[in-house]
Order: structure tokens, then sequence, then C-alpha cells
């Protein structure tokens, strides 16, 4: 043992956790020694009011701290001191009660602990009000510290110190703001209890906080500062791609807009100027056309009279020419008619002759009328022939008839009577043979007439049946003698020639009277000719005369007809004329209203027509010509290429209106909505190019973003690194009978890769590989790495930003000899009792050790409760391994630990406990002894 | 321990997802899992005071322990193990890092081929066509083992589990034979 060793010298309780006085070495490993239920934890724990100073972070197991400091304070002469070396000397640490309300307060001072100090001189203990001043009296000027002050001057934070104050570091740490965690471990390492690996990887990233660059990483704060700009362009490139068909209709428009602008700043003062001229060229050329109106309604007027004087010039003449041809017609009939007649002599001649058969003619006609009738003349005839005949048979047969033969033959009477009752043609009938009489039998003829005359009587005759009374009737014949019967027959027939002619001229009457009727037409007829031909005569003397007037009227008829047809013409051409000049009127009135009308519609008064020329536009190369007949179209055309510029101008408006709301502001910030289009044109025009940029911003944003990342990889990595080295540090000695003990990280996978994809793709990105990457993936679209990136924003909004420690967890990775190692979260389930409990705090010790400034290496305390459940080997091991972290290591048991170099029984009397110098049983092993 | 309900804000959702028999995982559930990580051992104790086991393994998955699967569970499980223990064996066959199954992306033409090397496999558990292939695979993403994402399917953490498993029975089966060899050897 070196006494130039800096640490802790010894522990001194007066008064306090029910010892009376307590003095425990503690510059080598101890063996406090007590039955249970003594006082060995109460004396350990007494530490940590002096090393863990903060009442928050002490631990007394089962006790309360309220508990515990009326315990461990339980008046103001209580006393918990403790002597340490450092290189500035000697030096005390003390807590001292304040009574009462089992408060305590620091204090420390340079020197040694000389228990004298403490007790006045009748063995009473210095009550802390008076301390100060008894330790001034002892030459060991002494200085109350509250609480911070003290823990500022133990873990040697100078920035918190008064210059006058002495160097009481007992922790020399390398970054002294590690004091609260170094604190917290030894709190832990004091106590022991549970230590699982989330605690230790929380102790072991605050003590390589300062090789890691400990930053909480917003990533999505990076990412989207990163990307702002990136996704703000890919936003306008997205919004503008989608837009490409409308952005492209209105550069359209736009370039018919500036047309339009052109024609319209081109015909603006034309139109102003011939709408001034207007009213003029109006009035004189209304006037103009009145004029030639009326000329041409005069000419028509005049035309018109005209065809009237023709027309009843030309009537009159064909009612005289019609005059004059029927005439002549009629004379050319009397001249066909009379061609055979060769004077007017003949006709009368005729005449005469007819006129004279036609007297003779009514006198035939007149007798014949006075005739008996027709029938009467014919019975005449018949009877003046039979009367003939009768009398020429009586002639023939004068010498032999039956009216002689029966004269001669009958008496008279019956004679007479016979020829009464007999015809007389029968009584005339020849006798002869041949004939139709035949008397072939005289007797019998007389028998008969005799007969016959018994049956008359008185001129009756009766006949069976019939009754005849003869007296009336005549005898039939009576003969004549020859000659008069040819007297007789001459007379009948000189009556039958008379007869026979009045037959005749009563048969003829009514032919008589139709020739006569013949014959007075005749008459007529050629009185009638007579008169004619005389006609005739005098036509033909006037005919002389007829045929000029016919020929000079026919020509007048045609010199008219001409000059009608001509007549026709002119009015044509005047009608046409007035048409024109009408529809001209027409035309100009038109124009007139169409021009007032659009006058009034007129849009160019206001803005933008007014601004025009200073808008973008194209100069208008039309010819300018401005002629007044066109004036009301050109300004019609005007007005509409006005009305067409506005509704262009309000809908290219809409349209950008559109596009802002669709998310395109790129180019609102420029001057001019027409800068606007025009810059969003271009922009439209280069999309391609666009593209490629924003590719090349976001890869700049992904390196950037990388760059983030790469820290905490590189943390990660370091950590790791450390990990390694600060399991060396435990694996110096074995441990129990472990063969491997580790504290190893692992990784989060996800997570690092996640941020591994960002950081590979950023360094391809940055490499040569760019541009094949470029055409094959553009890092907007590429999936792993949106997913990657999505990954980290989940975790990081999670956890309220990403820190190294989120890349990994801990595990204790535990074998025995022939064991496959094995990984545990919680140390407690890996071994048995006694390795665990060494495994801890070595791990803890390891963990302090690697705090300390290693240059001013001061030892301290440490302890193991209950270190009956380690067995040697492992004792030692522990002992050494604690003296190569700085620690002297203190174990408390029932039994003595041989393998410490202090025992330290615990004496009791009186119901206090109590270790004294005298006390302290110190082990040498046989080498040191051999020294 | 006194347990204040009121800081345990993921009760409901914790409770409801467990006891469904889902497993939780650290990158699906990022929030439930912090819940877990920062108050886990009032949940134990919370969680075991209602009967359950609750364990949380820091590869990053927590579920509830369970003595006794459903049927259905119980079925599910057991083509999910072998469909998981075939993919692995695929895949080791492949020369891929078994430890890295968080990468493997589950897309159909890898689908595709495992039915094609294994479909006897599959057809004497009654999995008769890639369909009930990926019906599987979608029921075990409804308990957390696996997470699809537009048709690819990515396992997740919990799958550790079937991992412990084939690793025991591996770890078995080797000292089988250890115990065996030194048969011979004495022999
Ligand atoms: N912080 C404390 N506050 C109040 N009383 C305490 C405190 N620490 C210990 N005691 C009391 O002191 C007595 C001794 O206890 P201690 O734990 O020191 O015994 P021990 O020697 O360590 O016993 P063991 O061998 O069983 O560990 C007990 O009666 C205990 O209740
Ligand atoms: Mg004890």
């Amino acid at each position: 043992m070196s006494l130039a060793q800096y640490g802790f010298q010894k522990l001194v309780l007066l008064n306090s956790a029910g010892y009376s006085r307590a003095e425990l070495p503690l510059d080598d490993s101890v063996s406090i020694i007590a039955p249970n239920n003594t006082g060995k934890t109460s004396l350990i724990n007494a530490l940590q009011f002096l090393l863990i100073l903060d009442k928050r972070h002490m631990d007394f197991g089962a006790h309360s701290v309220e508990n515990s400091k009326r315990f461990y304070f339980p008046d103001n002469s209580a006393y918990i001191l403790l002597e340490v070396l450092l290189p500035s000397g000697m030096a005390v640490i003390g807590c001292v009660g304040k009574g009462l309300s089992h408060d305590y307060e620091y204090f420390a001072y340079q020197g040694s602990l000389d228990l004298d100090d403490y007790r006045l001189d009748d063995g009473k203990l210095v009550a802390q009000p008076k301390l100060i001043a008894r330790l001034f009296e002892c030459g060991k000027p002494a200085k109350i510290y509250p609480q911070a002050d003290l823990r500022a001057l133990l873990y040697g934070n100078r920035q918190k110190q008064r210059a006058d104050d002495p160097d009481l570091t007992i922790f020399p740490l390398e970054f002294t703001s590690q004091a609260a965690t170094y604190q917290r471990i030894l709190t832990r390492t004091l106590r022991l209890d549970r230590l699982d690996s989330k605690e230790v990887k929380n102790y072991l990233l605050e003590i390589f906080k300062h090789d890691l660059q400990d930053r909480n990483v917003d990533f999505k704060s990076e990412w989207d500062k990163s990307f702002a700009d990136v996704n703000y362009d890919k936003s306008q490139y997205d919004a503008v791609f989608r837009n490409q068909a409308l952005i492209s209709a209105m550069e359209d428009s736009q370039q018919t807009r500036q047309a339009l602008r052109g024609k319209i700043i081109l015909w603006r003062p034309l139109i102003e100027q011939a709408l001034n001229d207007w009213e003029d060229y109006n009035n004189s050329t209304t006037e103009q056309l009145r004029l030639r109106l009326r000329t041409s309604d005069e000419e028509a007027e005049a035309l018109e009279n005209r065809q009237k004087t023709i027309y009843e010039d030309r009537a009159e003449a064909k009612t005289v020419l019609k005059g004059y041809e029927k005439i002549e017609s009629h004379y050319q009939e009397l001249i066909i008619q009379f061609q055979f007649v060769s004077g007017i002599a003949q006709l009368q001649n005729q005449r005469q002759l007819l006129q004279k058969q036609r007297d003779e003619l009514m006198r035939s006609i007149g007798n014949a009328e006075q005739q008996q009738s027709l029938g009467a003349i014919n019975r005449n005839i018949a009877k003046i022939t039979k009367e003939k005949v009768d009398l020429q048979r009586q002639l023939q047969s004068i010498n032999n008839n039956l009216y002689l033969q029966l004269q001669k033959l009958l008496p008279t009477d019956s004679f007479e009577f016979l020829t009464r009752l007999l015809a007389k043609s029968v009584l005339s009938l020849p006798i002869d043979q041949a004939h139709a009489i035949e008397l072939n039998d005289q007797t019998a003829l007389r028998s008969f007439a005799a007969l016959l005359e018994s049956r008359l009587s008185a001129n009756r005759l009766e006949l069976p049946g019939l009754l005849l009374d003869l007296s009336a009737l005549e005898p039939n014949l009576i003969i004549k003698t020859a000659q008069e019967l040819e007297i007789e027959i001459s007379d009948c027939e000189r009556q039958l020639l008379e007869l026979n002619a009045l037959l005749n001229s009563v048969e003829t009457l009514s032919q008589q009277k139709q020739n006569q009727q013949k014959l007075e037409q005749q008459i007529a007829e050629l009185t009638n000719d007579e008169k004619n031909y005389e006609e005739l005569l005098s036509l033909k003397v006037s005919a002389l005369e007829r045929s000029p007037a016919i020929e000079a009227l026919k020509q007048k008829l045609t010199l008219l007809e001409r000059e009608t047809s001509k007549l026709a013409e002119q009015k044509k051409a005047i009608l046409l004329a007035q048409e024109k000049h009408k529809a001209d009127q027409k035309e100009l009135l038109s124009q007139h209203q169409r021009i007032n009308t659009a006058r009034q519609q007129r849009l160019d008064q206001q803005p933008p027509f007014t601004i025009l020329e200073q808008l973008p536009n194209f100069a208008c190369m039309d010819a300018t010509e401005l002629a007044m007949p066109t004036l009301a179209d050109r300004i019609e055309t005007y007005n509409r290429d006005c009305y067409k510029l506005k509704q262009i101008d309000e809908q290219l408006n809409q349209q950008l209106a559109g596009l802002h709301r669709d998310g395109v502001n790129k180019f609102q910030a420029q001057d001019t909505a027409e800068q606007e289009l025009d810059a969003l044109f271009n922009y439209t025009a280069q999309l391609s190019q666009e593209q490629e940029a924003i590719e090349r911003k976001a890869r700049s944003a992904v390196v950037q973003v990388a760059a983030i990342l790469r820290d905490l990889r590189d943390s990660l990595e370091t950590f790791k690194r450390r990990m390694r080295e600060f399991n060396n540090k435990i694996n110096r000695r074995q441990l129990s009978d472990l063969k491997v003990f580790k504290i190893e990280p692992r990784e989060e996978d996800t997570l690092v890769r996640a941020i591994q994809t960002l950081i590979s793709t950023s360094e391809q990105v940055e490499s040569g590989n760019s541009f094949d990457l470029f055409d094959q993936n553009t890092v907007l679209d590429d999936k792993e790495l949106n997913k990657a990136k999505d990954i980290l924003i989940k975790e990081g909004e999670a956890r309220g930003g990403l820190r190294v420690e989120h890349l990994f967890r801990l595990v204790f990775i535990i074998a025995k000899e022939n064991q496959t190692p094995a990984e545990f979260e919680d140390i407690d389930s890996a071994a048995s009792n006694g390795t665990v409990l060494m495994a801890k705090l070595i791990t803890g010790l390891a963990m302090l050790n690697q705090m300390q400034d290693s240059r001013k290496a001061i030892k301290t305390a440490c302890y193991l409760d209950e270190a009956a459940s380690l067995d040697q080997r492992n004792q030692r091991n522990l002992i050494e391994i604690a003296e190569e972290f700085g620690f002297t290591l203190i174990f408390a048991s029932p039994e003595p630990q041989i393998t410490a170099r202090y025992c330290v029984p615990i004496g009791t009397t009186k119901g206090k406990n109590h270790i004294s110098r005298l006390n302290w049983q110190i082990l040498e092993s046989l080498a040191d002894v051999d020294n | 321990m006194i347990l204040d309900f009121t800081a345990l804000t993921q009760l409901q959702p914790l409770f409801k997802l467990l006891s469904s028999g889902a497993h939780l995982n650290r990158l699906k559930d990022t929030e439930l899992w912090l819940e877990l990580e920062n108050f886990q051992s009032h949940y134990e104790s919370l969680f075991a005071a209602l009967g359950f086991i609750l364990v949380v393994d820091g590869r990053g998955f927590a579920y509830f322990k369970t003595e006794l699967a459903s049927s259905y569970t119980g079925k599910l499980t057991r083509r999910l193990a072998l469909l998981i223990m075939l993919l692995f064996e695929y895949q080791a066959d492949q020369g891929l890092h078994l430890f890295q199954f968080q990468q493997w992306r589950l897309d159909t033409s890898l689908l595709d081929h495992l039915w094609q090397q294994y479909f006897a496999l599959f057809e004497a558990e009654e999995i008769n066509s890639q369909k009930a292939l990926k019906d599987i695979l979608d029921s075990a993403a409804r308990v957390g083992f696996l997470v699809s994402d537009d048709d690819v399917y990515y396992l997740l953490p919990a799958v550790h589990r079937y991992l412990d498993l084939f690793e025991e029975l591996a770890q078995a089966e080797r000292s089988e034979h250890i115990k065996e060899d030194l048969k011979e050897d004495i022999l």
C-alpha cells in the first residue's frame, strides 16, 4: 500500500445511525462484520449523504429519506465525516445534524480528521451551532456549504466555486457536466438493485455524450427545410405539368391577344377620324342619292307617258286597219262570187225569169188549193173508171149478156125482180164459155124463177129465215143502146182525164209550194247578188285608194311596236337604276344606324384600351385604308375585336386565377399578370429542364439531409466503438465463471437502414454515378428513399426528434464456458445471484471510471452488501477490478471476508453500536508479510 | 406499486391490440411502442393484474403470452409457422442473412417461387393455392407479423418469435445429435 495514493481515508459516524461512534477505514478494501440487523448497511449508506448529497437521489431501500434523516441526525450533535487525501492535502467533508427538524448541513475544511476536534472536554459532542467556532479553535477553519455548493466543490466544478474555496475535488470528472449522471450511477452502484439494459444504455449515452454528436435531429423539419424548395418547385412543376394543355391554350390566347392589341392600336385613330367625318359623308351622300332618285323618277314618268300615247295610237291604227281589211276581204269574196258574172243585166234577166216561173206556180197552186180533196178525186176517178168499164162491158156484151138472156127467158116480173137483186156487173156479165157465168140449163132456170116467184109477194121476198122488201130496190140495169153507151164512155173518159189532171195538180201542190219558195229564195238571192254586184263595182272603184292606206297603217304599227320595246328596255334600265339608288339609300341608312349603334357600343374608351400601347402587342401590318363605305363593317369588326380582347383578358385572368388555385403560384411575384404569363409560358416550354433542375435540387437536398443523418450514423458508430472499448474494460479480468460478458448495442435495423439508404443515395448522387442514376431513377420518385424518409419522419415525430439512442438498444451478452452466448435485456435473469451482483457492480464501476479524469485519480469507495454471496476468487477479482477502476471495496456480511485488507467488526454497548480504530484487523497476504 | 392510470394514456388502444392476440411492433405502432418503453413496468403489472402476461421484446415487439391458442389462431399459427419456416429456408438457400428478415420483400414473384418449391408441403397443410398463401399472410398481417405495402409484404420484428422457436428446435436437435454422437463414441 502506498501512502501517496489520493483517495478516501476513513468514514466516521458520531451519534448517528445507532452508532455512538464508528470509524471505518476506506483506504483499502474492508470487510464489515456484524450479525444481521446490526447496522452494516446503515453504516455504508451514511456515505450517501456525503457523496450523493442530493436527497432526491439518495436511496435507503425500504426506509424513506425522511425517516433516514431522523435515523442519521437524531439531534444537533450527529455527524457523518469523511477524510480524504487530495492532491491539495488532507481534507474533511462533514455533515452535521441541526436538531429538531432532523435537518443537516454540510461543512468542509482542509486538514486531517481528528475526532477530538468534535468532542468537548466533558466528553460531549460539539453541537452544530458551535461547530465552526470549535473547529476554528482547533486550527481548522471550516466552512458551511449549501448542498449545491458542496457538490460543485466535490465534482470540481470551478465555475460554481468561489475563488477562495479550497480544491476539494473528490470526483475529478472529465466533464463536470456529467456530475449528475455520475451521481446517479454512484447511487445505483452503491445500491446495486435492478440494473437493466435500458438504464445502462442511458448512463452510457450520458457517459459517451461528448464523443457523440449528440444532436436531437428533428428529421421532419430537416427534411422539410431541405426539401422546402424542392417540394415547392416540384409542386409547381406538377401543377404546371397537370395544366399543360390549359397553359398551351392560354399561350394561344395570349398570342391572339397581342395580335388583337396590335390591330386595335392600328385602327383606333383611323376609326376615330372616320367617325368624325361620317356625318358629312352621310349627309352629302344622302342628298346625292335623293337627287339621283328624283331624276330617275322623272325619266320613268316621261317614259310612261310616251308609252301611253303609243298605246292609244296603236289601238286607233289597228281599228282603222281592221276596217280596211274587212272591206278588202269582202271585196275579195265578191270578186270570187261574181267571177262568172259579166254584168248586172245577166242577173236581172235571171231574176225576171224566175219571177215568171214563180207567178205561174202561184197560179197553179191557187187552183189546186180550190179542188176537192185528194181522196174525193180518187173515188171519183174510181167510180168513173167503173162506170166506164161497165159501160164498155155493156158495150161489149150488148149482144149476149145475162140481162138480156134473163130478159129473154124469164117473165118480166121475175126478170125485173132479178134485176133488182143482181148487181149490174153480174147482170152485165157476158155469157160464154170462158166467162164467169154459165147458162147451161134454161129449164132449171125458169123453174127456179117460178119458185122464186112463188116466194115473192107484194114485192117481198120470203126466203126461209129471210124477209126482203124489194120495193125500195131499183132495177140495177137498164140496158142502153151502143151509142148511148159510147157517148157515156167518152164522157167518162173525159171526166177521167180531168180528174187525173186535177189529181196530179193536187198531188204536186206541196212540191210546188216548195218550188215556189225556192224560187222566192233564188229571186231574193239574185236581188241580193245584184245589190252585191253593185257593191263590188263600187269597191272596185275604191280599191285604188284603200291598199296604200293599209300599207301606211301597217308601217305605223311596226314603228310603234319597235318604240314600245325600246321603251321597255329603257324602263327596265330606269327601274334598275331606281332600285340601285333605293338600295344605296337603304344601305347608307343601315350603315348610319350600324355606325351609330357601334359608336354607342365602343369599348375602347375605357381601360385597357386607353393604355393598350403600353401593353405587349404585335404591330399590325394590315393595309390601313379606311374608305367611308366600309366604315360600318370596319367599326363593327373593330368593336368585335375590342370585345374579343376584353373576353380574352377576362378569360386569361380567370384561367390564371384557376392556375393559382391549382397551386401554380411560382410566377405571381412578377410585376404584372402579363409578365407572369410570359414567365409561365417560358417555364412550361422548358418543363423538362425544370424537371432536371428540380431533380438536381432534390439531390442536393438529399445530400443536405444525409449530412445530418451521417452525424447520427457516425455517432452510432462512435458509440459502438466506445462500447467495444468499454467491453474490453470490463473484461480485463474474468468475471465469475463467465467466458463472455459484454454489453453490446443492437441496431434498430429498420431505422439504421433507412438512414443508410438516405446516406448511400446521397453518396451515389454526389459521386459520378449521378448521371446513370439520373436516367433511371429520380430522387423524388425513389420509392425506397421515400419509404426510408417516411420511417424516419414517423419515428422522429413519435419520439420528438431522432437521437442516436433511438438507433440501438443494449443487450447483455453472457456465456459460461462451453455455452453459446445469449442475449439478455435484464441482467438479473442472466445468471446466478452472485454473478449478477458482480456483473452489475463491475458495470457500474466501469461506467464511473469512464467518467473520471484519469489524470487525477482519486480513489473513492463502493460497497457490496451481502458480500457472502461471492466466493473468494470472485471477491478477489472484484477487489482488483474495483481497485483498477479507482474504488476501494467495502464488503458487508455477518462473516469476515478474508479477501479484504481490513476486517472491521461492529461492537455494541448499551444498545449503541461503535467501531473504533482498535477493532480494525489488518489482513496481509503472506507475500506482503514476507516483504 | 401504485399505478397512476392517468399517466397510461395509451391503455385502451394497447389493451385492445394486445388482447386481440396481435403483436405490437415498434416500427408499425411507434406511438404505442413508445408508451410501452416509457411505462413498461406499469403496464406489465396492470396487465398482470388482469391476468395477462405482457411480453415486451427489446427487438421491437410486444404481445400477450397465451397458454392456449384458439383453434383458429392455432391453425393460423401452424400454417404461418410452416410458411415462415419455408420462407427462411428458401431465403437461406438464396444466401440471405436470416436476421435481416425485415428487409425482405415478399412480393408475388417470391411467393411464386416459394409455392413452386414447396407446394407439396403446403398442400399437406391444406394450403392449396398461392391465393391461400396470400390469405395466410393477410391474416398474419392482422396479428402484427407482417405489413403489406403495395401488394408487397414485409416481415415485422414479431417474426423473431418464430425465429427463436426455430432456433430452439434446431438447438434441441443439435444436442440430440451430440448425445447420439457421444453414444456412438462410447459404443
Ligand atoms: N435509513 C434508515 N432509517 C431508519 N432506520 C434504519 C435505516 N437503516 C437502517 N435502519 C435500522 O437500523 C437497524 C440496522 O439495520 P441494518 O440494515 O443496518 O442492519 P444490517 O447489519 O445491515 O443487517 P443485515 O445483515 O440483515 O443486512 C435496523 O433496525 C434498521 O431498521
Ligand atoms: Mg444489511
